[in-house]
């Protein structure tokens, strides 16, 4: 569940623009009118195995619930409502317009809509705004550390939250509806990271602790009406709402959106074949595919995901401290099988580079498989034998710790049987989807192999390789230490960095540098690479106009049940 | 008589601090426990997992820990998830109830009448094929893992059969409210009855079989069938009051456990939220405040429903109360 | 999840019972030549007792079968490979072709030596894995059943015997394991144990050994049995014989000894089987959970485990696993009956 639960965040980096004619909008404004008034109305049932904990958008960092807060939040910014690359597009929601950087990218100036309301009645202004970015700090906001902390006076939020003022960081005018931001570094990202639920802009008077289960007021053109994590989250029109960007927060199509808790995905199955519910936020069984692939296939929506699964392999320990032995088990692992298990060629693709296909900085090479050229096609058993070989490491012992769901433990128990030919006493552990994550992250509970996944945070090809193979994603001893192969290397620490500065100026040949990392990283192979999945949305029968956005998956409001 | 129930008091409140201190043990000696890092998000900075760890008070003492968690737990009753920040686990708890109410219920009924049918057939019908074809099936219901009964179930109704007029009646796993629809909430519960029900229709078809053989060979009941009284009055009168001694404390204690969240399985199967599948899943996620709050409420029924029987136990039978 | 009984045998049998069985000690006649006498006559149990003596010699023979008769490695994942049917060369795992092409699904029961019952998620034969299963499903049922009656046993006696201050700690730690739900305090050990495993002085369990399940499974069911032993000591201490040879001056210890235990060791015989039928289905609930026997081993749990993955598409990797289960606690509880009748025909397991 956590595989679907990590949030997805975008930039502008190598999105695709839109480019419509005013003359096609209009014909588009058109249409939609006329859809709204055919389609409006009914309830939407959603369902998941489990909710995903706080309703407060500063602090929930679940996929699933950011998907809910594009419904119910808005930010200055944010990505578009649109159909699959055109998700990536970050358009203008509360500000006017993306403003332009000044002071060379340290100082940018949003201008404010008119008249736009929270739901308690009262009227957005820059105050609120400002109370909002200190709030992110106040209520220790997991990304106030990483997406906030180049805003001047970041530092002393981090280290005193309670007292957050970011003086000099950022300021609001109330009469002229602007808000200033002053930044420490210029950043190619920082809009971005103005688009995502926990920049989302909340009433001034927010208490600065965690919501829980109580949703605050927002500006999106449906409210949390009620919210028991154990039962349901009932969704209703936002009294207060009128659309003004039907890019940044469309009006919706119904009237009703109720989210149910606690069912698994088997009941989940059965209700949608029978019509009782609309959607399941988690992925089918593997059993029912082969059914739902041919009685239900136009029910079926598979798109691919920036994303892939991986074993890290802690370089630290024993025998994954040798680099013969990290590119053996690369060598060694057949991706077909592992597609198989994740449920055939459909729903995954093979991979064996650390940035998925089609991303900004991929460029198709594979070192390890038979042949090694642009495609990954046969394990080379030969060749990881000799390895291990060499190594002289046959015979130690290997715990690979996965999650204990279906798929996970499928994939450990394969990889069991992979070093167990290589010559290794090898077991898998299988614990808690839950602890799993930051249990492996941990170096004093000395994991020599798991199996992960990372979804992305943004299109940047430095949001894989840098926060999970950078220096300062590892730290020992910590349950945050996202490097979980421990991997640190000075030299590409240093060129990723310069890849960044690049990637201000120069994205492309900034993203052809991030190619030749990427590849310089798995020759010292502190991962195993093993597939990219597809995400796949099973609806009922009634449920009409699927948008898939490749930020945020399904737009949910702009679907209809009637 | 003041005495006794304020010992039993001491002893239940004895017990329950057992349980609670033991859980919460257990809880801090598992590796990859400490909630802070998973409360403050994926790849938070050092500083904000140190700052969720202080405001959650993970850096103080165990026994201030644990004496602050059991006053949130039951005096000012707002202890709050760990892992749904901001969720009560009280209100959750009580919510939870009902649904395994209505599962331990209906299986009781059931079990009860069963278990009287069969042991009282069986009995009567000592020594010959029937007796020994209950006996064996009630055998089968003992032998059965419950879980798997329930998925086999599952596939029955569910899938395989479930387009014929056999099981086409049979809605969707999950639980429907008794108040809002009360012919769906039979319906959903029906085969979750019937699977919980076969294991302790054996059980007590088994014991009662027993009991009522031996209560033939007492004296009391040859004496009131030399009177001539008719084997249904025998049966009925005096047999069977008898032999429900033992039936009822077993009952008691059964249906105690059970209400606690011992159904778990039939409960994670059916996808029943009661309180046996919350506590599944507290455990799953080590959501220490809902761990104790579920565990507490279990132990409370257990400990309550021992008492009751014991009770029960001396009112009811004659040869207790004279010793 | 402990949907298993749990009350405790509240009938007051013991003392009778007791007095009966000493007195026939005592006369010098052996209680086991005479109980053997009455089990040998017990159609029922012979034919269990059968039935056992094949389950268990089936799984021992497990790597015979997987060498000779599967030919092949059923702790070896087998996702690419593929086998000869009637000439034709057939994919262990198949992917779909019909539709969008979801799913990937499993070769099912052949009815042929090599994959007899088909194939699991991971290609390997559902058969030989089976017989690997019971293996270790009847070493933890049997070992963990060791574990509990002797510390029951210990606990049991002690407390009865000694009564006072020990019997006091005993009896109330007893009561906190009793009213700790039975699974819930498995699977909290289980949670804790599965993925550091445990070290106890020199000793080093690792995660994945078999011994925890085995400890995990021993300890929560010892109050169930301890409880009766208990009953049954405080009972014989309490007898007229009992109190007549303290009176006539002879020894604590030879007491225990002599009167206390033969009477406790035929209780403990009694729950022998149903104590295993019991740890049988505990241990299957516990990694179906995934927090017993830990991969690559396999145990009837796992493999249902594995199976509920399947129930769709290749029920038969639940449904085989399952029936082992009914048929040896089956026969282990008719076993057991023929042994209480046997031996002690007031014995009650709950």
């Amino acid at each position: 569940m956590t595989r679907l639960r990590k949030p997805i965040i975008a930039s502008t980096a190598g999105c695709a623009v839109l480019a419509l004619s005013l003359a096609g909008q209009a014909a588009l404004a058109q249409d939609r009118a006329a859809l709204m008034e055919e389609h409006r109305g009914g309830t939407m049932i959603l369902t998941a195995v489990s909710a995903a904990g706080t309703l407060d958008p500063m602090i929930n960092y679940t996929s699933q619930f950011w998907q809910i807060f594009q419904l119910t939040y808005d930010g200055l910014l944010k990505f578009k409502q649109g159909d699959r690359a055109e998700g990536f597009v970050i358009v203008p929601d509360l500000a006017e317009a993306l403003p332009e950087p000044e002071d060379g990218g340290l100082t940018y100036t949003f201008q404010l809509r008119d008249g736009i309301r929270f739901s308690n009645g009262d009227v957005v202004t820059a105050s609120d705004v400002v109370a909002s970015f200190q709030r992110i700090f106040k209520v220790n906001s997991p990304t106030s550390g990483s997406f906030y902390n180049n805003i001047v006076g970041a530092d002393l939020c981090i280290a005193e939250p309670a007292t957050c003022t970011l003086d000099g960081g950022i300021e609001g005018d109330d009469e002229a509806g602007t808000v200033t931001f002053h930044l420490m570094q210029p950043d190619s990202e920082f809009f971005a990271k103005l688009a995502v639920p926990h920049a989302s802009v909340l009433p001034a008077g927010t208490p600065t602790e965690d919501a829980g289960t109580e949703a605050i007021p927002g500006t999106g053109a449906y409210v949390i009406a009620s919210y028991d994590p154990n039962s349901e989250m009932v969704l209703t029109r936002n009294p207060e709402f009128t659309e003004w960007s039907v890019d940044a927060q469309p009006d919706g199509y119904p009237d009703e959106i109720v989210y149910r808790f606690g069912i698994s995905q088997e009941a989940a199955v059965t209700a949608i074949q029978n019509g009782q519910i609309d959607w399941m936020f988690d992925p089918p069984p593997t059993d029912r595919l082969p059914e739902l692939g041919t009685q239900y296939a136009d029910q079926i929506h598979v798109n691919p995901l920036a994303a892939f699964w991986y074993a890290p392999m802690n370089t630290n320990l024993a025998p994954f401290d040798d680099v013969r032995v990290r590119q053996a088990l690369n060598y060694a692992v057949d991706r077909n099988a592992l597609v198989g298990l994740f449920g055939g060629p459909v729903l995954a693709q093979p991979v064996c580079q650390i940035l998925p296909p089609d991303f900004p900085g991929h460029v198709d090479n594979c070192i390890y498989t038979q042949d090694p050229g642009p495609q990954w096609s046969a394990p080379d058993m030969e060749r990881a034998l000799a390895l291990v070989e060499e190594s002289g490491t046959a015979g130690q012992e290997v715990t690979i710790v996965a999650e204990d769901n279906a798929t996970s433990r499928a994939i450990g128990t394969y990889l069991q049987s992979v070093l167990t030919e290589l010559g290794y006493d090898a077991k898998v552990t299988a614990i808690s989807p839950n602890i799993q994550f930051t249990y492996i992250q941990n170096t004093d509970n000395n994991v020599q192999i798991s199996i992960s996944q990372w979804y992305m945070d943004y299109p940047a090809a430095s949001n894989f390789l840098n926060v999970l193979l950078s220096c300062a994603s590892f730290t020992p001893g910590s349950d945050s230490s996202v490097n979980i192969s421990g991997y640190c290397n000075e030299e590409l620490d240093a060129r990723m960095h310069a890849a960044m500065a690049l990637s201000i100026t120069d994205p492309d040949a900034a993203n052809a540098e991030w190619a030749l990392i990427d590849t310089a990283f798995m020759e010292q192979a502190p991962m195993v690479p093993l597939f990219t999945p597809k995400n796949i949305d099973f609806v009922s029968s009634r449920v009409g106009n699927f948008i898939f956005s490749n930020q945020f998956r399904w737009v949910i409001s702009q679907s209809w049940v009637q | 008589m003041l005495t006794a129930i304020i010992q039993r008091l001491a002893q239940m409140v004895f017990v329950m601090f057992g349980i609670s201190a033991l859980v919460f043990l257990i809880f801090f000696a598992t590796p990859g426990a400490d909630p802070a890092a998973r409360i403050a998000g994926r790849n938070a900075a050092q500083e904000t997992v140190e700052a969720i760890r202080h405001d959650f008070g993970f850096d103080r003492p165990l026994p201030v820990q644990y004496g602050i968690m059991m006053k949130r737990l039951f005096i000012s009753r707002d202890l709050t998830s760990f892992v749904n920040r901001g969720l009560q686990v009280v209100p959750q708890v009580l919510a939870a109830a009902p649904i395994t109410l209505s599962l331990v219920c209906g299986a009781a009924v059931l079990w009860v009448v069963g278990g009287i049918a069969v042991g009282v057939l069986a009995a009567l019908t000592r020594d010959t094929i029937i007796d020994k074809a209950l006996m064996m099936l009630a055998l089968i219901g003992v032998s059965m893992p419950v879980f798997w009964f329930g998925e086999m179930m599952n596939l029955v109704s569910q899938s395989r059969f479930h387009d014929t007029w056999l099981f086409s009646w049979v809605p969707g796993l999950g639980y429907k409210s008794l108040w809002t629809d009360p012919w769906g909430w039979f319906k959903t519960l029906v085969i979750p009855w019937f699977t919980l029900a076969a294991l302790y229709i054996g059980i007590y078809g088994r014991v009662l079989r027993a009991n009522l053989v031996e209560a033939y060979q007492e004296d009391f009941i040859r004496t009131a069938r030399a009177k001539g009284l008719s084997p249904a009055r025998v049966m009925v009168r005096h047999a069977l009051r008898v032999s429900l001694i033992p039936f009822v404390t077993m009952f008691g204690l059964d249906f105690g456990v059970l209400v606690g969240g011992a159904a778990l399985l039939t409960e994670v199967v059916f996808g029943l939220n009661g309180v046996g599948r919350l506590t599944y899943q507290a455990l799953l996620s080590l959501d220490l405040p809902m761990i104790l709050a579920t565990v507490m409420y279990a132990s409370f029924f257990v400990v309550v429903t021992n008492a009751l029987v014991d009770m029960l136990y001396v009112l009811i039978d004659p040869r207790v109360r004279k010793s | 999840m402990a949907d298993t009984s749990t009350s405790s045998p509240a009938v007051p049998g013991g003392i009778a019972a007791g007095e009966r069985a000493s007195r026939r000690a005592r006369r010098g006649q052996s209680p086991w030549v005479r109980a053997w006498l009455i089990l040998r006559r017990d159609r029922a149990a012979i034919l269990a007792a059968i039935v056992l003596v094949i389950i268990v010699v089936a799984s021992l023979l497990a790597p015979l079968y997987a060498a000779h008769v599967s030919r092949t490695d059923p702790f070896r994942s087998n996702l690419s490979g593929s086998i000869t049917i009637d000439g034709q060369s057939v994919a262990i795992m198949q992917s779909s072709t019909q539709g969008l092409g979801l799913g990937v699904v499993p070769i099912g029961p052949t009815w042929r030596a090599q994959y007899l019952l088909g194939a699991d998620a991971q290609g390997r034969d559902v058969a030989a894995r089976l017989l690997y299963g019971g293996r270790n499903s009847l070493l933890i049922a049997g070992a963990s059943t060791l574990i509990c009656l002797v510390l029951a046993a210990l606990v049991g006696t002690c407390a009865g015997f000694f009564g006072g201050a020990t019997d006091m700690v005993l009896s109330r730690l007893l009561d906190v394991l009793w009213a700790f739900p039975v699974y819930l305090l498995a699977i909290s050990l289980s949670i804790v144990l599965i993925s550091q495993g445990i070290t106890i002085g020199p000793v080093e369990i690792k995660s994945g050994s078999l011994l925890l399940p085995i400890g995990i499974i021993g300890i929560i069911y010892v109050p169930y049995i301890a409880r009766p032993v208990r009953g049954r000591v405080l009972a014989l201490r309490g007898s007229e014989f009992v109190l007549a040879a303290r009176g006539l001056g002879i020894p604590r210890w030879r007491i225990l000894r002599k009167d206390i235990l033969p009477n406790v060791a035929t209780t403990l015989i009694v729950y022998i089987p149903l104590m295993m039928a019991l740890n049988i289905v505990t241990e299957s609930a516990l990694s179906f959970l995934s927090i017993g026997v830990q991969a690559p081993d396999a145990s009837w749990g796992t493999i249902m485990q594995d199976g509920q993955t399947l129930l769709y598409t290749r029920p038969v990797v639940a449904l085989a696993p399952g029936l082992a289960v009914v048929a040896t606690v089956l026969a282990l509880n008719v076993l057991g009956d023929g042994v209480r009748d046997a031996l002690d025909p007031r014995t009650k397991l709950r």
